[in-house]
């Protein structure tokens, strides 16, 4: 076995994906997000993080899937990619992997829908599939506001 | 600098030297413009000269301590070619005053390569030039010949007093040591006993090898200095500046192997001591004195929240209040330290605008308003490059060539006036042309043709956007700001994480105004907090004149507008509730905060008030938040972020519909209809 990755697992929607732990700062309880009007339908609002205020996106939205009730294993992960702090809120996650380079494939088309532009690979468990998210893609800016508010959206005529 | 000075005290004191040549060459700076506004005309320019032969003299003494040579020596020739001036002012030409202005520039340079552990640029070129012009004349000669090599002594101003015959000179000499530290003595203390008995005609610290230092002051004592050995057990020795006992070139004391210390030794590294209380911090601690200040306010306002809901013991309220005030002060005081001018940034342009005027054929006039403007510090820093591409846009993009000027019955001299004055808590910086202005069609135009969105209403602030969008550039603009990584975008993405706004208003043929709205603090403000639904938002209070409530019934449509009768007139309002998406509240009365702006007054609906707090700021620097009415967050001590709401965007148009904008501007006849 040669060179092996850590990730970080978690879960959405009954998938696993898989985040280089070089990116994830921390993993948080989510407790209160403050909505912000006019953002991008993914942005669910800002939670503090040790002084700052971070982004909360809601990956479920982000890929077009149905959104889901906060439970309590609903998870925060922050991350940081690009100098840019954000936060993905996830279903669960909870377990740190090594994931062996030879165990990542490239996706197959057919298998993804929408997130299939946010995967670079499937890595293949004992037990499971893992998705290897790309987190750079996930926050693409132009990707993210696909549907920009309309300006006259933003306080509609009442 | 002397290799005896510890690495610690070396950094320290190169902190110090950088900060020190900052502004010195700042002040060098606005002595050009001002000097130049005078050469030709009338007027008497021998203030200025000397405040400019001072500063060089000072560049060339603090260059010298640190063993900046080529700087030193860069100030040494510009101070001939000033005092050249004050005895020959007819020598004081635009020609020299370009040779002073390229002089300045090549020593900021070598200080900021110095800094940066570059290669020194050389001087050559400049000290021949500026020996050239020298030399040319003929009562200068003698100035010239000792611009080619500094010599061991040269007579400066302070000297050349201390040599004129007056017998009531005297030179002391001040050694202080830690133990005449203990009992009080420093050199301020003797400074004041000096200046007791007579009248101190220069001061100059002497660095000796290491890092020890005496200070000389030349002092005039029309009554003798009196009794020489109280004064001596006192650490200072008094002296007759021309006796050999002279204590002002202590060659037996200086190290031999320092060559610095030899130089220091003599007067052209006279660092000049005016009595100053001046302290330099660094920017980093007043930051964290912020913070940590920010915290307490935080804490101030759980403890408070507590004692509320306890009703906690009488005297421990009052003990909250008391150190809710004291907190107030601290953070202004705090404020007031990190005020500088604005002159820090201003007092470059003249030199952009000059350079830009001498490789085109257009003549422009800059002209200057408030730059003793204070703001914070970090503003200055973060302005500095949006404010320069602002002036050159205005030159190369605002002003006309001299055959346009002319055909459009204008000036031909252009003018740009870059102003700065504060407003409440709020600075505002403009940069008005009077130039060819912005065209909307051409800009829309040009846009297209880059392949940007251009929307189908054109006003200011959608042209303003267009310009601000970062691929949109004219041709000129590639090749000015080539290199430079500046364009309209960094302007307008600078100001936006600043919380400021950017406004343009122009007319097509007379000009441009672009106008910076900032706040002069960034981290602690005092704030509304108001309840829109079930969140709770913090809206500024300087933006509040009034927290009112109205009868539901009163509020009338408009032109689809929501109004209400307010003090004889109409009050364009809006509702929070929509911005959140929040379905419509029908309560029998309506609460809300009346905000002034440029535009004029608009009523914000809220649910509640809950109270008036001090918040701390944070910004919201992802870009995924970057939306319009929303100029921060802060917390009230639960962790749990609270949004700022910025009355000025949402009431400005920024976000309001185009067609209603004009609608809701509570124009002079709209109230008296």
């Amino acid at each position: 076995m040669s060179l092996a990755d850590t990730y970080v697992i978690f879960e959405l929607d009954r998938a696993a994906y898989a985040v280089s732990s070089d990116s994830v700062l921390h993993i948080d309880m989510l407790d209160h997000v403050t909505p912000v009007p006019n953002t991008a339908p993914a942005v669910d609002g800002v939670v503090f993080s040790r002084g700052q205020v971070i982004p909360a996106i809601n990956l479920r939205t982000r890929f077009g899937l149905e959104r889901q009730t906060h439970t309590a294993r609903t998870r925060l992960v922050f991350l940081k990619v690009q100098q840019r702090i954000v936060a993905l809120i996830v279903d669960a996650a909870r377990e740190f992997q090594r994931i062996p380079a030879e165990a990542i494939r490239p996706i197959q088309e057919t298998l993804v829908g929408i997130q299939g532009n946010y995967v670079t690979g499937v890595a293949s468990l004992k037990d499971r599939s893992v998705l290897i998210l790309d987190v750079a893609a996930v926050l693409t800016l132009d990707e993210i506001s696909t549907a920009p508010v309309p300006r006259e959206a933003i306080l509609p005529p009442t | 600098m002397s290799s005896s000075f510890s690495p610690e005290l070396r950094g320290e004191l190169l902190d110090d030297f950088y900060a020190e040549c900052d502004e010195l060459l700042t002040a060098i700076r606005q002595g050009l413009t001002q000097l130049e506004e005078r050469v030709g005309k009338r007027e008497s320019t021998a203030s200025f000269v000397e405040a400019l032969f001072r500063h060089c003299h000072t560049i060339k003494g603090i260059s010298a301590i640190v063993g900046l040579r080529p700087a030193e020596q860069l100030a040494h020739v510009m101070e001939d070619l000033i005092r050249a001036w004050s005895s020959h002012p007819t020598l004081l030409t635009d020609d020299h005053l370009d040779l002073l202005v390229v002089a300045t520039q090549r020593v900021e340079q070598i200080i900021t390569a110095h800094r940066t552990g570059q290669g020194t640029p050389s001087i050559d070129d400049l000290v021949q030039r500026i020996g050239d012009v020298l030399s040319a004349s003929h009562s200068t000669r003698q100035a010239a010949a000792t611009t080619r090599e500094l010599p061991p002594t040269s007579p400066t101003s302070t000297d050349s007093i201390s040599h004129a015959a007056d017998p009531s000179l005297y030179v002391a000499t001040f050694s202080p040591s830690p133990a005449l530290d203990q009992r009080g003595i420093n050199v301020s203390a003797v400074r004041e006993r000096l200046k007791a008995i007579g009248e101190i005609v220069s001061a100059t610290p002497v660095v000796l090898g290491k890092g020890s230092i005496k200070f000389r002051f030349v002092v005039r004592l029309p009554d003798g200095p009196g009794d020489l050995s109280a004064w001596e057990a006192d650490g200072v020795l008094l002296a007759l500046p021309e006796s050999a006992a002279t204590p002002s070139l202590p060659a037996a004391e200086v190290e031999p192997s320092s060559s610095t210390a030899t130089r220091d030794g003599d007067s052209t590294a006279a660092l000049s001591l005016t009595p100053s209380q001046i302290v330099r911090v660094d920017l980093a601690r007043l930051d964290e004195l912020m913070r940590i200040t920010g915290e307490m306010v935080i804490h101030r306002s759980r403890l408070e929240d507590r004692i509320n809901q306890n009703g906690a013991a009488s005297g421990l309220k009052e003990i909250s209040v008391a150190l809710g005030r004291s907190l107030r002060q601290m953070r202004e005081a705090i404020s007031r330290v990190r005020m500088v001018p604005i002159a820090e940034i201003f007092s470059r342009m003249p030199f952009v605008v000059r350079d830009l005027a001498r490789e085109s054929d257009k003549k422009v006039n800059l002209t200057l308003e408030g730059p003793q403007t204070e703001v914070d510090k970090y503003l200055v820093e973060r302005l500095r490059e949006p404010l320069l591409h602002l002036v050159r846009n205005a030159f190369a993009h605002g002003i006309e060539s001299p055959g346009e000027r002319v055909a459009a019955h204008k000036p031909v001299e252009a003018s740009i006036v870059l102003s700065a004055r504060s407003e409440g808590s709020s600075v505002v910086i403009q940069i008005r042309d009077d130039g060819r202005g912005v065209d909307f069609v051409a800009v829309a135009a040009r846009a297209t043709s880059l392949g940007l969105e251009v929307p189908g209403h054109l006003d200011a602030a959608s042209v303003m956007k267009i310009l601000c969008s970062p691929g949109f550039s004219t041709r000129d603009a590639v090749d000015l700001a080539a290199g430079r990584g500046v364009g309209m975008a960094v302007v307008a993405n600078t100001v936006r994480e600043l919380g400021g706004t950017l406004k343009l208003d122009t007319q097509v043929g007379s000009g441009a105004v672009f106008t910076l709205r900032l706040p002069l603090t960034l981290s602690i403000a005092d704030a509304i907090i108001v309840s829109i639904g079930s969140e709770l938002c913090a809206i500024p209070q300087v933006a509040v004149n009034e927290i009112i409530q109205i009868d539901a019934r009163e509020i009338r449509l408009i032109q689809q507008s929501p109004v209400i009768p307010y003090r004889g007139g109409l009050l364009p309002i809006v509702k929070l509730r929509a911005m959140f998406k929040l379905p419509e509240a029908s309560p029998e009365r309506v609460t809300l905060l009346v905000c002034s702006t440029e535009r004029g007054a608009t009523g914000l609906v809220v649910d509640g008030v809950r109270g008036q707090r001090e918040i701390v700021i944070r910004p919201l620097s992802d870009p995924l938040l970057h939306v319009p009415g929303i100029s921060g967050a802060t917390e009230l001590g639960d962790g749990r972020p609270l949004l700022i709401i910025d009355p000025i965007a949402i009431t400005q148009g920024v976000v309001r519909p185009p067609t209603a904008e004009h609608d809701l501007r509570p124009s002079a006849e709209k109230r008296s209809a």
